[in-house]
């Protein structure tokens, strides 16, 4: 990778298409704007500072990733996005009004699913509009015709339980696109999917949010999704966490799996392995403490390599 | 039975696996029971004496020790009377499994000839009424204090000390406080069922309730549910299944403190049947009144476990079983 | 969902049957009597069963209970009058369950014993021997009584105190000489260890424990014209008891309400000297001495205290009223 690195263009390099586009996503109105954000947590350690002085804004119908190694408070960005926590200092604002609990302006999509276990697919996406007061039957309807865009109608009355991974992520976006929010806020939602079902699951994404309506904001930690998906991408540094960098990807659209070996992708990636691992890191204490000591247990001439 | 056959084909290997299993975990106790009834060689303590022989106080169906009986053969021999006889036989405490079949037939299908003593199934129709009654209250009171206080942090740091620190109080120890406020029928029983069962359902529900996954709950407020919302859309139907598991559990414990309850006020139902058939060492009765009680107990668990399958065909945790 | 709304209602009708068999409540009687299962006091069954209360014109319900249970009941106001010891009818009111009483019922005439292992054939011979018996309770008092006769003294034997339930268990483990127990308990501690027999037994000493009727003062004055109706029925309870011709009837009806055989049931009668009312009459002469009810209760008193079951000594009259057995 790193003898490669020397002849890829510059991350920062942008086709006159991908600067096109990028000027007309600056036109648009911004839908979610983070000021001066901060967050303090109190921990046996003292205090602790998870966020440090976040600013960003995205625009309508941007799609944003946001990446770091673990412990870089991405998880509490985005709760407080989603009005699950609240800040320090500093505000949110979504279309210029602060943000201070939840509400169904903001959808949000967990890695964990998150489905009610009790509900079928089809109460579990209309969960949402009876919570807000809409009749049964429009709810059905508005559910039905979501669950249709997911590819899912058929499994409409069967239980969470009953659908694999990824059929349940797919709820779990039905039934957070089914209030018509303003921004969709996903948390490292195909995190614990195998390879295949995550690519599936990511093309599957981008066919959503070129047909409807919707700002992204998601987080992984995998480098090629982030670059895959996003117009964007948010660095965090971890300890505390602070923005390192928001990188413009310069990997045209639409995208497709062809890409991932183009040089503006890898151009891309080697600048996010070089923020999110600079050096080696050190070994966490419990890993050094771990020293196998290897013991031959087959024959001396049984040899595998 | 013909069909019995036919339904066993109709299994498949693994169910049938867990029905032998099922049957064998009470034929097993079932053959030892039998095996130190029958067998005289094994354990059998006593000697039931069948002829008294020259030992003055000795008596037709008389139960001795055997080494009291050995001696006083020994004694007889050597002043050349008539040797007393015997066979051998378990302490009365423990009866052989025909006597107690028999004991069980005759109470539940042999008329009393008295009016106003109750038979034994009339008495276990009291006990169940009392069982219910009491579950019934203390339910009413238990479960929602017990989501309650699971759900709001506030509510369960009221709540829960002194319910820790009462729970430990004897139940039975209330019985005299109990008739004096509630008179001698069916009152103080139930009241003592309550006080049993509730204070332990308050803990275990409200246990039961904060083990929901919270991010069920912060899946429902991002899709615009309200705090007063959240309890009768998420938690209660998100712990009903595991609620109902522990409802079954402590329906069990409130059948414990019944035959404390029965002693209370005028005595009535299957437990002061035990308690009195015991005073008069009718341990065939004894056994049978406590077989009936656990056969009561394990067929209602039963079906209450098939029920849960049609109520909650989510639950997963049933697929194991 | 079929299925849900049909377990739904079927379980609503299974509750509402169980509900409603427990709603209906036993009609209010104009007096309630609190008894348990002692011979002197299941002799009542006969007046029940065969209907005699009615035909007296007594609006009397009898409530069973066990012995303790039904004087928690009478000191909780729930019962008019309970059948009891006179020395518990003392116990009873120390702790303001005040009773008088108005007849005896019976004495213990052998019914209550001290066992002894075999070899040991009189109480002399438990000098520097551990009984066992439960302390304040009757046998207590008559192993006291029974040593200050044979010219003993309490501290002429070790005492072990134990549950009288226990008893049987207490004899054979051989570290005991002697037990003290009532019936039906007495007779499986002599089953339990062959060959022990009675050194002492109630019938030694008549009189010692009565058993009696005891009532609450407020019923006794209010519905005094009841309670002597019933003490008529008494007497005819006693004549059919003790009529050889009718008495296999009788016992038939007790087994039943204690739950044993008759055959099983007659010993336990047979220790048991049940007192007409002309009887009766004799035992409330005012005396000392266990012959009265007067003295025996007296002794009771000084037991209690000197045994701590209360602190002070109380009034004995107060709790005995002549006036309704000389009334018949």
């Amino acid at each position: 990778m790193n003898a490669n690195s020397a002849h890829l263009p510059s991350y920062l390099e942008q086709s006159e298409a991908v600067q096109a586009r990028f000027a007309s996503i600056r036109e648009r109105d911004v839908v979610l704007e983070v000021r001066n954000l901060n967050k303090r947590f109190r921990s046996t350690h003292g205090e602790v500072d998870a966020l440090r002085d976040i600013n960003f804004s995205i625009h309508r119908r941007e799609f944003i990733c946001v990446i770091g190694s673990s412990g870089c408070g991405k998880s509490t960005l985005i709760r407080i996005l989603a009005g699950l926590e609240q800040q320090s200092s500093g505000e949110a604002l979504l279309d210029g009004k602060p943000i201070t609990g939840p509400g169904q302006d903001r959808g949000m999509v967990f890695q964990g699913y998150s489905l009610f276990p009790w509900l079928t697919v089809k109460k579990n996406v209309m969960f949402g509009p009876l919570a807000n007061g809409q009749s049964t039957s429009h709810a059905e309807r508005e559910a039905l015709l979501w669950l249709e865009l997911v590819g899912l109608e058929k499994f409409a009355d069967a239980y969470p339980h009953q659908l694999s991974g990824g059929m349940r992520q797919r709820v779990a976006i039905a039934r957070a696109l089914v209030n018509q929010p303003r921004i969709l806020l996903m948390d490292e939602p195909f995190g614990a999917l195998d390879a295949q079902t995550r690519a599936k699951m990511q093309s599957h994404l981008l066919d959503i949010w070129r047909n409807i309506d919707i700002t992204v904001l998601f987080i992984t930690h995998d480098l090629d999704e982030a670059i895959y998906l996003a117009d964007r991408i948010l660095v965090l540094k971890p300890h505390p966490g602070e923005v390192q960098e928001i990188i413009e990807v310069p990997v045209p659209r639409p995208r497709s799996a062809a890409q991932f070996t183009s040089p503006e992708f890898l151009a891309t990636k080697a600048r996010l392995e070089q923020l999110i691992h600079p050096a080696p890191v050190a070994e966490s204490e419990n890993e050094q403490a771990v020293k196998p000591h290897m013991i031959r247990f087959t024959n001396v001439a049984d040899n595998v390599e | 039975m013909s069909t019995f056959p036919k339904l066993l084909r109709g299994m498949d290997a693994s169910t049938r696996k867990r029905l032998a299993f099922g049957i064998g975990s009470f034929l097993l106790p079932l053959l030892i029971w039998s095996l130190v009834s029958y067998a005289p060689f094994i354990w059998h303590p006593k000697v039931m004496v069948t002829e008294s022989g020259g030992v003055d106080y000795f008596q037709i169906g008389m139960l001795v020790d055997k080494e009291m009986f050995a001696t006083e053969v020994e004694n007889m021999r050597q002043a050349q009377q008539a040797l007393p006889a015997g066979t051998p036989a378990n302490p009365i405490y423990l009866p052989a499994p025909h006597e107690v079949a028999q004991a069980l037939y005759r109470g539940l299908f042999e008329p009393l000839q008295q009016t106003d003593t109750l038979s034994m199934p009339a008495s276990l129709w009291h006990s169940i009424q009392i069982i219910f009654w009491g579950f019934l209250i203390s339910s009413l009171i238990g479960v929602p204090l017990g989501v309650l206080a699971g759900t709001y942090v506030p509510v369960g740091r009221l709540a829960e000390p002194f319910i820790e620190f009462f729970r430990y109080l004897p139940a039975p120890a209330f019985g005299a406080l109990a008739v004096a406020i509630l008179g001698i029928y069916d009152g103080p029983k139930i009241a003592i069922i309550v006080i049993g069962t509730l204070f332990q359902q308050v803990l275990i529900v409200a246990n039961t309730t904060r083990k929901l996954e919270p991010t069920l709950i912060e899946a429902a407020r991002t899709l615009g549910t309200r705090r007063l919302q959240l309890l009768s859309r998420v938690v209660v139907p998100g712990i009903l299944p595991d609620l109902y598991r522990d409802q079954r559990i402590l329906l069990g414990w409130a059948w414990t403190y019944l035959i404390v309850a029965e002693l209370i006020g005028t005595s009535s139902g299957i437990t002061w049947y035990i308690t009195q058939q015991a005073r008069y060492q009718h341990f065939d009765n004894v056994y049978a009144g406590i077989m009936v009680i656990g056969l009561i107990g394990f067929v209602s668990d039963l079906l209450l476990a098939r029920l849960s399958k049609t109520l909650f065909p989510w639950d997963r945790s049933q697929e194991r079983r | 969902m079929q299925a849900k709304h049909l377990i739904g209602r079927t379980l609503a009708a299974l509750s509402l049957s169980i509900g409603l068999a427990t709603l209906s409540a036993p009609a209010r009687a104009d007096v309630s009597v609190g008894y348990s299962d002692w011979p002197g006091w299941v002799a009542w069954q006969v007046a029940i069963d065969k209907g005699w209360l009615k035909e007296a014109g007594i609006k009397a319900k009898f409530e069973w209970f066990d012995y303790s249970a039904s004087m928690e009941a009478f000191a909780a106001g729930k019962v008019d009058a309970v059948l009891m010891t006179n020395g518990d009818a003392l116990v009873t009111g120390s702790a303001g369950g005040k009773s008088v009483i108005i007849m005896p019922t019976d004495y213990s005439n052998g019914n209550d014993m001290i066992i002894a292992k075999p070899g040991i054939k009189s109480l002399k011979e438990l000098k520097g021997k551990k009984v066992a018996v439960e302390s304040g309770l009757v046998e207590h008092l008559l192993l006291l009584n029974g040593l200050k006769k044979a010219g003993m003294k309490e501290s002429d034997v070790i005492l072990v105190n134990a549950k009288t339930n226990e008893m049987p268990q207490v004899l054979a483990s051989g570290d005991i000489s002697a037990v003290g127990a009532w019936q039906p308990i007495a007779g499986q501690a002599m089953k339990g260890v062959p060959g022990s027999r009675p050194v002492l037994t109630s019938a030694d000493e008549p009189g010692l424990i009565y058993d009696v009727l005891a009532v609450n003062p407020a019923s006794a004055k209010k519905n005094k014209a009841e309670w002597l109706k019933l003490m008529k029925v008494w007497d005819r309870v006693v004549a059919y008891i003790t009529d050889p011709k009718t008495q296999p009837d009788a016992v038939k009806i007790m087994a039943a309400r204690s739950g044993v055989s008759p055959q099983e049931y007659l010993p336990y009668l047979k220790g048991t000297k049940l007192l007409s009312l002309a009887e009766g009459k004799k035992v409330f002469a005012k005396a000392a001495g266990f012959k009265s009810i007067y003295g025996s209760t007296k002794v009771a008193d000084d037991f209690n205290v000197a045994n701590g079951v209360y602190g002070a000594a109380q009034s004995v009259d107060s709790y005995i009223d002549a006036s309704f057995i000389n009334a018949n």
